[in-house]
């Protein structure tokens, strides 16, 4: 089980690395949305603002009304931050729930895959 | 526990639904139902054919219910069964469902050189053909999302003018029911091999299921199927006896393909024509654009799993579309055009897709039972009543169907034969085999390959930098 530190950890590389990736910056230039990940099993929300592609902000609590929510185990979340799992993988298997459309969910699966296309 | 700020309602789902089964080859089928069955009695076959269809929209209910998810139909084959059978039937059921358009492209471009020929017919056929697959393809490119209200606006225009051509000729010319009373066609046998092909006046309506995760409420999707179904069931009745009772002998003889639009001549002369030529094509370019939209995510999601070559996984640099999976199926869906466009058989796919729904219904009746019986405590929002009556109901009835489809002979009109339906399962059965033999044969060696892939990456988690990537399934 990854504690709320742990996750927030992740969460500070993870936002450096898509930051930095003009890749992904570029491809996701008109994207913005406010993103809760929801650690099912320690109850933790966290809350991601991304705003034209670039990561502003991240805490954890539930702030505002999401665009999307991610709902996993505390596990599963720091591995994702940390490009350590392939989320569609995990997503196929039914073991990351995700609330959006169909677009944004392909959108957040595309900032691992770029990131870390090996995964 | 939060909510999404835009959460779809269920107006929403009930035209989406109904706007992926609105297909221009529909009209085709419900002339085929009536071909089958006595013309102006052939409602009683399309409302049976809704009936069961209604048994499947609940059995799909409740797996939404217990797993929203746009992997929908996969995982509940994966929950029922396991991946392997997962993986072959949902590819079955992409690839043979995405052919579908070969039907649909060689339909609307007779509908096209119907108005004016500039070449000569088989050219402008192929031209027109290829303008439709291919604009849809663009707008799957670029990302191009119909917006939720203008969904909304364009199914139900196309509802309410299918109804008013509907009633419009209904009630101009009349339906005289006695001699289709004592006809010898109108039979039970006959109503019911007729509602097998009838079923694919609704193909298309569950691929409303991936739009769970866009509700608030899962139970939104089961209502707006149910709903959906009852909607199309009574459209199809009114619209399928119109079309018989509003085609002179001689047209439906000539075995025509666009049967809608001599409807629109018979009934208000050109602007007829122009208004059942409009629909028509808002009706392709809506239903294959989902079809499209749907199926270019599911290669997309294959392909990030390692069950299909990771270049389907490759998305827009710009548009963040998954590129390489719609050129895929736009080059297949070419593919199939071309040998309609060679052969003419275009009935072989309506009744093709009609047998395929119902082989993909019985399977979701099955994985209902299955999945009560593996998660009897699983949480579902809704459950099919009377236990395992209506699943099991469901897939006895689309079983009988399919066979039933499977063992007649599809006949014109006049009564010419033009092929036998035996064909279909050999055509179906060969593409089961080839998914079977890809999802043992291939999809291992893809998954070995990311197996070693990941096992040769160091993890990047401080105090986890043991190697490999944490697959699926892993703790």
């Amino acid at each position: 089980m990854a504690t709320k530190e742990d996750i927030l950890e992740a969460l500070a590389d993870y936002q450096v690395q898509c930051n930095n990736n003009t890749r992904l910056r570029r491809m996701q230039r008109d994207w913005s949305k406010l993103i809760h990940f929801l650690a099912e099993d320690t109850g933790d929300y966290f809350t991601m603002d991304v705003v034209k592609g670039e990561i502003v902000s991240y805490e954890a609590v539930a702030k505002g009304a999401p665009d999307i929510i991610v709902t996993t185990v505390s596990e599963n979340l720091c591995d994702m931050f940390w490009g350590d799992l392939n989320p569609s993988q995990k997503y196929l298997a039914g073991e990351i729930k995700v609330k959006a459309s169909q677009e944004d969910i392909i959108r957040l699966d595309a900032i691992t895959m770029i990131i870390w296309p090996d995964v | 526990m939060t909510t999404l700020r835009k959460v779809l309602k269920l107006r929403t789902v009930i035209s989406t639904s109904v706007g992926m089964a609105l297909a221009t080859s529909c009209y085709l089928a419900g002339l085929q139902v009536a071909t089958i069955v006595v013309g102006e009695l052939a409602w009683i076959s399309v409302l049976v054919a809704g009936l069961f269809c209604l048994l499947s929209a609940m059995c799909l209910s409740e797996l939404t219910s217990l797993y929203p998810s746009a992997a929908a139909i996969k995982l509940y084959i994966q929950n029922a069964f396991n991946e392997r059978i997962a993986i072959t039937i949902g590819m079955f059921y992409v690839v043979l469902g995405i052919s579908m358009v070969g039907a649909e492209s060689y339909i609307l471009s007779s509908v096209m050189i119907n108005a004016h020929i500039f070449i000569s017919p088989m050219v402008d056929r192929i031209v027109w053909s290829s303008i439709f697959i291919l604009f849809v393809a663009f707008l799957n490119y670029r990302g191009v999302k119909i917006a939720g209200l203008a969904e909304d606006i364009m199914t139900f225009s196309k509802i309410g003018l299918l109804a008013f051509v509907s009633i419009y000729a209904i009630s101009t010319i009349g339906i005289d029911f006695s001699p289709a009373l004592a006809s010898p066609n109108f039979t039970l046998p006959k109503i019911i091999q007729a509602a097998g092909v009838g079923v694919f006046l609704f193909v298309g309506f569950e691929w409303v299921t991936p739009l769970a995760e866009e509700t608030t409420d899962y139970r939104l999707i089961g209502k707006g199927m149910l709903i959906t179904v009852g909607i199309l069931s009574i459209l199809y009745s009114l619209f399928t006896v119109a079309l018989w009772i509003g085609l002179t002998p001689e047209q439906r003889l000539s075995g025509t393909a666009i049967p809608h639009i001599l409807l629109g001549r018979n009934l208000f002369g050109t602007p007829g024509v122009v208004l059942l030529m409009f629909m028509s094509a808002l009706a392709s370019v809506t239903s294959f654009n989902a079809g499209v939209l749907n199926t270019s995510r599911f290669t997309y999601a294959m392909a990030r799993d390692n069950v299909l070559p990771k270049m389907f996984s490759n998305l827009h640099p710009d548009y963040a579309t998954p590129w390489a999976a719609i050129l895929g199926l736009t080059i297949f869906s070419l593919l199939v055009s071309v040998v309609i466009f060679i052969t003419g058989q275009y009935l072989f796919i309506i009744l093709m897709a009609a047998a395929l729904e119902c082989f993909i219904y019985v399977v979701m009746a099955i994985c209902v039972l299955r999945l009560r019986k593996k998660y009897p405590d699983k949480p579902r929002d809704f459950k099919v009543p009377f236990g395992p009556v209506i699943p099991v109901i469901t897939a006895v009835v689309f079983l009988g169907l399919m066979f039933g489809i499977f063992m007649d002979v599809t006949k014109d009109y006049a009564g010419r034969v033009l092929f036998a339906n035996y064909w279909l399962a050999v055509v179906m059965a060969g593409f089961l085999v080839l998914c079977t033999l890809y999802s043992m044969l291939i999809v291992p060696v893809f998954k070995k390959k990311a197996a070693e892939r990941s096992a040769t990456r160091q993890r990047r988690r401080p105090g986890r930098e043991d190697k490999g990537v944490r697959a699926a399934g892993s703790k």
